[in-house]
């Protein structure tokens, strides 16, 4: 509906085609993450065909709205009565989502323009990044896109993944029994995407919703760093991005996030379009592509990851939402060895390790044997191992140190479940962040889930738990 | 006649490389400190400038330390020798304490940016320049001039006298919002060096230049 208040001649609406105007980003985003109907176009019993995948996952997640899959045979699929065509659906529809070989997706594409949809999410590939197979494609796809009264996630992407919706609109299954939580992903690569989000998911470190957002061609990373971004439910943004397209939108939409006390993790990956114009300057040639982009990350708050595991550690740690009051550093290992490593690699990311508090020496003494070490790092020794509650007892006094902003718990084997709630309890009763690496293999197992619920950042090396560190303390900069 | 009009007028007149004497003239018109020209004593600066040859060193276009009698003869032969060139006397900058480099480009990515670092022949050097978005804030110029490695410098390292950080981080925020408002017209502006004096005394660019962008379409890709 179109109202005109002023005598200034205002562009007719499209009347051949429509009525509906196009969404906005805002509009169409919370019809995304919230959807009642969603069809999925390519629906099908075959096994290996991406449009089964994507059915079965969003059934077995549990999402509770209405599903219609869409094949030109009918029947019914997945238990689901599915229609032929998109044609048939003569109800509003929230979500589409195209999992068909691309010639068959445009022809989905276009029935959208006259159907009541909100967003389009593009599985299918073979369109701008094909290169030259994929010009005609790209070329029927942008003219659709023109003037659709929908937007599009993708193409090219691997979906999108709500856990708060038990929304699971993707045919991979490296985003399966993630919980819902502080973090956003966006990334321009699925299988990055699925990296991350398995590795954030192992420790327990909630999602709100992710992104595959492929070839943006409509809806970009900006656009869905300002949406995510200004959800409340969001914390840390984590971005894996290779070109970004209205770059200047994303600095600032960043910028005003990371202003207001959020956090944006980025990796960029790849190199940027080499410059066509020729260097005349020495401008040119000392602000080179790489070093602008970690200028602008820096000058607008966002933390630069080298690459998407040392995002995840950063994520991990800010994720838990406790920030440092200083750069001092506790740390209390059960053996001396990882402790010294942890203590390097702390002071050489600029952390201090400071002798403690007498009074916290006094405590400690209680639990260390003469052969440990009471002064920091705190060597347990493997007699702590003898009772399950004294690492816990022992964390409990460094973190209560004042002379300690954050504290480290190293532990290499687990002797007793209650030797990790000891951990958790700790955890529970500071507000200072907490950091543990946990070298054995039974991180992920049933004995970790204490922590997990409570997304306390568990580490498997003092490397990774100095990426999160770094992340923690320092809100700009590279992790390494 | 506006800066951008100017702007305007050399672009129509095909002009991609502004060279130094030209490009000085617009500088001084949105406030930034060239050296004096045609003094009639002290030691000159003479200088021929050409849209072809921005790099005027290599090609024997740059005469330092002479009279100003001197200074007129050696831009005549340099005219001589390099038809359609403006010929360029000035006085020569001596009581800097620090040389630094400012540059404005359009980044592929994020659009206008600015630089700022060690100029002269530390940019050969040394990778120590910082870079903002622009147009920066005064803040973010500030701050410019404060970070980074180049930052001592400006400081006076061993006893030597601090330079103006002010005058240079007023310079790095005008050029910056000049370049970001005729970003679709200019591709690069560098000014290098720009010798700055000891603190409270200013600056002067004792070299510039300006590249146009030349291609119509490049400019349509930024609206």
């Amino acid at each position: 509906m179109f109202f005109h208040l002023t005598e200034e001649s205002v562009p007719e609406p499209n009347t051949n085609q429509m009525t509906t105007p196009r969404p906005t980003v805002g509009q169409a985003l919370d019809g995304l993450f919230d959807p009642r109907t969603i069809a999925v176009v390519g629906a099908s019993r075959t096994k290996g065909k991406l449009g089964q995948a994507v059915l079965a996952l969003l059934k077995s997640n549990g999402y509770s709205g209405r599903i219609i899959p869409v094949n030109p045979s009918g029947g019914e699929i997945e238990g689901l009565p599915a229609v032929r065509s998109l044609d048939e659906i003569d109800s509003p529809i929230d979500v589409v989502v195209l999992a068909t070989p691309v010639g068959v997706a445009l022809d989905a594409l276009e029935t959208c323009t006259r159907l009541d949809v909100k967003v389009v999410v593009g599985v299918t590939s073979g369109f701008s990044e094909a290169g030259e197979d994929g010009h005609e494609n790209e070329e029927r796809l942008r003219r659709i896109m023109q003037d659709a009264p929908f937007r599009l996630v993708g193409p090219n992407c691997e979906g999108v993944v709500r856990p708060a919706s038990d929304l699971q609109l993707t045919f991979s299954p490296m985003f399966n029994d993630l919980r819902p939580g502080p973090v956003a992903m966006i990334s321009q690569s699925g299988a990055l995407a699925g990296l991350m989000a398995l590795r954030l998911g192992e420790r327990g470190v909630g999602i709100n919703a992710i992104v595959s957002s492929g070839n943006e061609t409509d809806l970009t990373a900006a656009d869905l760093l300002d949406y995510l971004g200004n959800d409340p439910q969001t914390r840390v943004v984590l971005c894996y991005v290779e070109e970004l397209r209205d770059g200047r939108r994303f600095a600032e939409a960043a910028q005003r996030l990371t202003r207001a006390g959020k956090h944006v993790v980025a990796v960029k990956g790849g190199r940027s379009r080499a410059g066509s114009r020729a260097v005349q300057s020495h401008t040119g040639a000392m602000a080179g592509d790489d070093r602008v982009i970690s200028a602008v990350f820096r000058e607008t708050g966002v933390i630069r990851a080298r690459e998407s595991v040392a995002a995840v550690d950063a994520v991990t740690a800010l994720a838990a939402g406790r920030r440092p009051a200083g750069n001092r550093v506790g740390i209390i290992s059960v053996t001396g060895g990882l402790g010294v490593e942890m203590t390097d690699l702390a002071e050489s990311a600029g952390f201090e390790v400071p002798v403690l508090d007498e009074t916290t020496q006094t405590a400690l003494s209680r639990y260390v044997p003469f052969f440990g070490s009471v002064t920091n790092p705190v060597d347990l020794t493997g007699v702590v191992l003898a009772n399950p509650t004294y690492v816990g007892r022992c964390l409990e006094a460094v973190t209560a140190d004042p002379g300690v902003d954050i504290a480290i718990a190293i532990i290499t084997f687990v002797p007793d479940q209650q030797f990790i709630e000891a951990l958790a309890e700790a955890f529970d009763n500071t507000d200072k962040p907490i950091l543990i690496v946990w070298t054995g293999s039974a991180r992920s197992n049933a004995s970790g889930e204490a922590l997990r619920e409570r997304a306390v950042p568990v580490y498997d090396s003092p490397a990774r738990a100095a990426s999160g560190l770094a992340a923690l303390a320092v809100a700009t900069g590279e992790v390494a | 006649m506006t800066q951008r009009e100017t702007l305007e007028n050399w672009q129509r007149a095909g002009r991609t490389v502004i060279h130094e004497a030209d490009a000085k003239d617009l500088l001084q018109r949105i406030g930034i400190p060239v050296p004096r020209r045609d003094p009639d004593h002290g030691r000159c600066v003479a200088k021929l400038c050409h849209d072809d040859y921005p790099h005027k060193s290599d090609h024997g276009l740059v005469r330092l330390g002479l009279s100003p009698d001197e200074a007129k003869q050696a831009a005549a032969e340099m005219a001589e020798r390099f038809a359609g060139g403006t010929a360029l006397i000035e006085e020569m900058e001596e009581g800097s304490v620090a040389e630094w480099i400012i540059g404005c480009k359009r980044d592929d990515t994020f659009g206008p940016i600015v630089l700022a670092g060690p100029g002269g022949i530390l940019v050969e050097l040394i990778d120590a320049a910082e870079i903002r978005l622009a147009p920066a804030t005064p803040q973010a110029a500030e701050a410019m001039v404060r970070s980074g490695p180049g930052a001592r410098l400006l400081t006076g390292l061993r006893g030597a006298e601090p330079a103006d950080k002010g005058a240079l981080a007023d310079l790095i925020s005008r050029i910056s919002v000049f370049f970001a408002e005729n970003a679709d017209l200019i591709s690069e502006i560098e000014i290098n060096p720009v010798m700055v004096r000891a603190d409270g005394k200013g600056l002067v660019a004792a070299d510039a230049l300006i590249v146009l962008s030349s291609n119509a379409d490049e400019q349509e890709k930024l609206t």
